[in-house]
């Protein structure tokens, strides 16, 4: 009820502060983007056909075939500010909803031994930076009094790969032995075998994969029977007025920020957009349960955790026996 | 609980030949004695919760008997992710299932006698139920308590208190029908306190406290029906009174 109103006089408003300026357009529209989106139109947009098959890229539709290496350089171009820009965006909540995930997955195995064989398989992908790794190996540690868990790092991108890498050397995880780096697409995992997996974690990587159904496949594949696939992800909102306001600030302030702080507009108007185009919570909910998984909680009515009111948001998906 | 698009659109997306069967694959808000309810739980999460289960004696209501639950059902240690609610869900399982176990105890009561012998027989037959874990209860109690999990406690404990009155046959339509609920939902969950403290042999303590609660509760009953009365007369009383005087009601 109140969200038109609101979005009505608040558009009053600026055009009372702003001096009046061409029809509107989000601030999403950078120059650049709008320039390709020219070009593109000039060119014919490429259309969807068997050959050409097409999937989003942000705002975009792209051939599949360029979608990896467009999210290539949009990732080899935020590796170095990744840490101060997550904290900058997410006003530091990532952290919060990091830690969260980690311990609502409570991974590691209670009381087991260093060298123990039975520790643990966990797979962190798309956790080039280790965020995740980390504080999974210090959940198993200091929770679960587990030495023997492994975890396995896998992301597409080397460059997020190598700061995970130098973040494991300062942190101390690198000589632990129970951290190793796999450097994979997460839709072909031919390195790892199996039903080889306890663990299978993705934080805010699987919005850029470019097919989804597949990465979905491949973690059932790899997953032992029984195992655990966790995702985190940005989601949508519950509420229409809180959803205005995560707007304003998602296509108005992180675009900036990015620009700002890291150089790189059009890479974090990436990220904006798709975290746009990710579907919502039921429609992610059922491509879980679509690849084989057993959803918890569907029974409740509701097979996901929302973490700030939807903001972000936890699904997760046992492989049955 | 229910299917999250309404009932009626799920109904509608299939085909007219198929939707016969398809009124009986819905719950239903009725009870009905031809047709079987759906399984609470899947397979899988009855697997790990009953070997859960098992474990409740030794580990209590922990995540640790959920844990070994998982291992004894043949999952991972890292499974009991299925459980969002950690050791409640066993609490859950527990109650529902003893719950559900109620009606085949039922048939085995004999006709003949009335309502208030027979709902005592079956709250006493659920309280044994919790004899195997009784030392562990007070755990369970606990977690059923918490905010978070409230008002799942709240609405297993009517389904219970209801269940018990209808196999005990009352079929009351009246407002009796809330107060008997609530009633014997205050009784039932008293006497599971009172036997935690049970020390004496086979629960004989609990027996007689569950008897002295119903007796109270009759007798309050028939005292409210009394005074009940009581007012109803004095009130016509009252308005003969005033109609004599030439007062017009």
């Amino acid at each position: 009820m109140s969200t038109p109103t609101l979005t009505r006089t608040s558009t009053r408003l600026t055009h009372r502060l702003l001096p009046p300026r061409p029809p509107y357009r989000c601030l999403s529209c950078s120059r650049l983007l709008a320039q390709q989106q020219q070009h593109q139109h000039q060119q014919q947009p490429p259309k969807q056909d068997a050959q050409n098959p097409t999937t989003h890229f942000g705002f975009q539709t792209v051939p599949s075939s360029s979608k990896q290496s467009r999210v290539a350089s949009v990732f080899t171009s935020v590796a170095s500010s990744y840490d101060t820009m997550n904290d900058l965006m997410s006003l530091g909540t990532h952290r919060l909803w990091k830690d969260h995930f980690v311990r609502s997955i409570d991974p590691g195995i209670r009381d087991c031994a260093e060298g123990n064989g039975s520790g643990q398989t966990i797979l962190d992908i798309a956790g080039g930076t280790g965020d995740i790794a980390f504080r999974v190996l210090e959940h198993c540690t200091l929770v679960k009094n587990d030495h023997a868990s492994k975890i396995i790092v896998s992301d597409i991108n080397p460059d997020m790969l190598a700061e995970g890498k130098r973040r494991a050397r300062e942190g101390g995880y690198g000589q632990s032995g129970r951290l190793s780096w796999l450097e994979a697409n997460a839709e072909d995992l031919r390195a790892m075998p199996d039903n080889s997996v306890d663990l299978y974690t993705v934080a805010f990587g699987i919005r850029n994969f470019t097919s989804k159904p597949r990465a979905l496949r491949e973690a059932f594949r790899v997953l032992k029977p029984g195992g655990v696939f966790a995702c985190l992800e940005f989601s949508k909102l519950n509420s229409r007025l809180l959803e205005a306001v995560y707007k304003r600030w998602s296509f108005g302030a992180i675009p900036l920020i990015g620009q700002l702080v890291a150089g790189d507009r059009e890479s974090y108007q990436y990220l904006v957009e798709s975290i746009e185009r990710f579907p919502g919570q039921e429609e992610w909910m059922g491509m879980i349960e679509e690849a084989g998984f057993l959803v918890p909680g569907v029974e409740e009515g509701k097979g996901w955790e929302d973490l700030m009111g939807g903001i972000a948001c936890v699904h997760k998906g046992v492989k049955p026996l | 609980m229910g299917p999250t698009r309404p009932l009626h659109a799920v109904f509608l997306r299939h085909p007219a030949p198929l939707r016969s069967n398809l009124v009986w694959q819905c719950s239903r808000s009725y009870h009905s004695y031809e047709h079987e309810a759906p399984p609470p739980f899947t397979p899988t999460e009855d697997a790990i919760l009953s070997a859960a289960l098992a474990h409740v004696p030794t580990h209590g209501f922990t995540n640790t008997a959920l844990t070994q639950g998982a291992r004894d059902a043949g999952y991972l240690d890292v499974s009991t992710n299925l459980f969002p609610a950690g050791a409640f869900s066993i609490v859950k399982y527990h109650l529902v299932t003893q719950r559900l176990a109620l009606a085949r105890h039922a048939s085995s009561l004999q006709s003949q006698s009335d309502i208030t012998t027979k709902i005592r027989k079956l709250a006493l037959h659920r309280l044994h139920a919790n004899e195997p874990i009784v030392h562990h209860w007070q755990e369970a109690l606990a977690l059923l308590s918490t905010a978070r999990h409230l008002p799942t406690s709240l609405r297993e404990l009517a389904l219970l208190s209801d269940e018990l009155l209808f196999l005990a046959g009352s079929t009351t339509v009246t407002s009796a029908w809330y107060t008997n609920r609530a009633a014997l939902a205050a009784i039932y969950a008293s006497a599971e306190l009172f036997m935690t403290q049970d020390k004496s042999k086979g629960f004989t303590e609990t027996e007689k406290f569950l008897k002295r609660r119903l007796e109270e509760g009759e007798k309050i009953r028939g005292g409210l029906d009394m005074v009940g009365k009581w007012v109803g007369m004095q009130a016509g009383g009252l308005v003969d009174g005033l109609r004599s005087k030439g007062v017009w009601i």
